[in-house]
């Protein structure tokens, strides 16, 4: 190889090594400055632009409907301990089984009708076009994510539709 | 005023001596050896191409501290915004997190 080639090739590599440690360098740096793991609120607050009478309201907001959703978690877990121990030594999905399934259904049910509405409440204690934002960017996550699960389900044609 | 007074005997001296001048043979071939050396010599000059050129601009210090702080300067930029977002996203799924833990990623 001759001189210029294997100089080009070494300032390319060194070019490339700068930026990439500068690059994760400062967004490691950024990263860390920016996350305030204390707070899950904390979002909420510069994401949408709230005041502190607004926030007041979505934190009172926030800590009510805490206790309602671990209510409903531990419920869920209580009843898929029970569906484990009903299918531990059963081959197919016997009555019993099936009765389990539609009260973690029914659960599941409850809790994300409760998180729906958890949502709605908290858009109107926001500016309306934040609310509006909100209410979008939580819809997206909570049942785009389901309708996203599905529609790969469904193209999967080579595998069963399982939840 | 010396030169003037001296001229004419340069001129009786150069008429004297310019027989005595020894004027070699040019050896053979002479002045054909002297255009060819001179058309080699100018075929010869190297044409540099994008890659030596390439080579010499990396190799000027003022280029290559000036590529450098630029490379780090967008570097720092690009892990900025891209730290941002992180962050966003990551304070984004806390909050999901703790409302609808089956949801966060």
């Amino acid at each position: 190889m001759n001189r210029p080639l294997i100089l080009l090739i070494g300032a390319l590599a060194l070019g490339a090594a700068i930026f990439a440690g500068s690059f994760f360098a400062s967004r490691h740096v950024t990263a860390m400055c920016c996350v305030k793991p204390s707070d899950d609120l904390a979002w909420l607050q510069t994401e949408f632009h709230l005041g502190d009478a607004a926030m007041t309201r979505v934190r009172q907001l926030h800590e009510g409907y805490l206790p309602k959703c671990g209510e409903l978690c531990a419920k869920i877990a209580e009843k898929k301990g029970e569906l484990n121990l009903i299918l531990g030594n059963s081959t197919n999905v016997t009555a019993e089984a099936q009765v389990k399934l539609n009260e973690i259904a029914a659960l599941r049910t409850e809790c994300q009708s409760n998180m729906l509405q958890h949502f709605i409440t908290v858009s109107q204690a926001m500016p309306p076009e934040e609310g509006k934002r909100y209410l979008a960017e939580m819809k997206k996550i909570t049942l785009g994510d389901h309708e996203q699960i599905e529609q790969t389900m469904s193209n999967d044609t080579g595998h069963e539709h399982h939840h | 005023m010396n030169e003037k007074k001296n001229l004419p005997d340069d001129a009786a001296l150069t008429a004297l001596l310019r027989p005595a001048r020894v004027s070699p043979d040019l050896p053979p071939g002479f002045q054909q050896n002297v255009w060819r050396r001179i058309e080699d010599s100018e075929a010869a000059v190297p044409t540099t191409s994008w890659l030596d050129a390439m080579a010499a601009l990396i190799l000027r210090p003022r280029f290559a501290a000036a590529a450098a702080a630029v490379l780090l300067l967008a570097g720092i930029l690009a892990g900025t915004a891209n730290g941002r977002q992180l962050a966003r996203h990551e304070a984004e799924m806390n909050y999901v997190a703790s409302v609808a833990p089956a949801f966060a990623r």
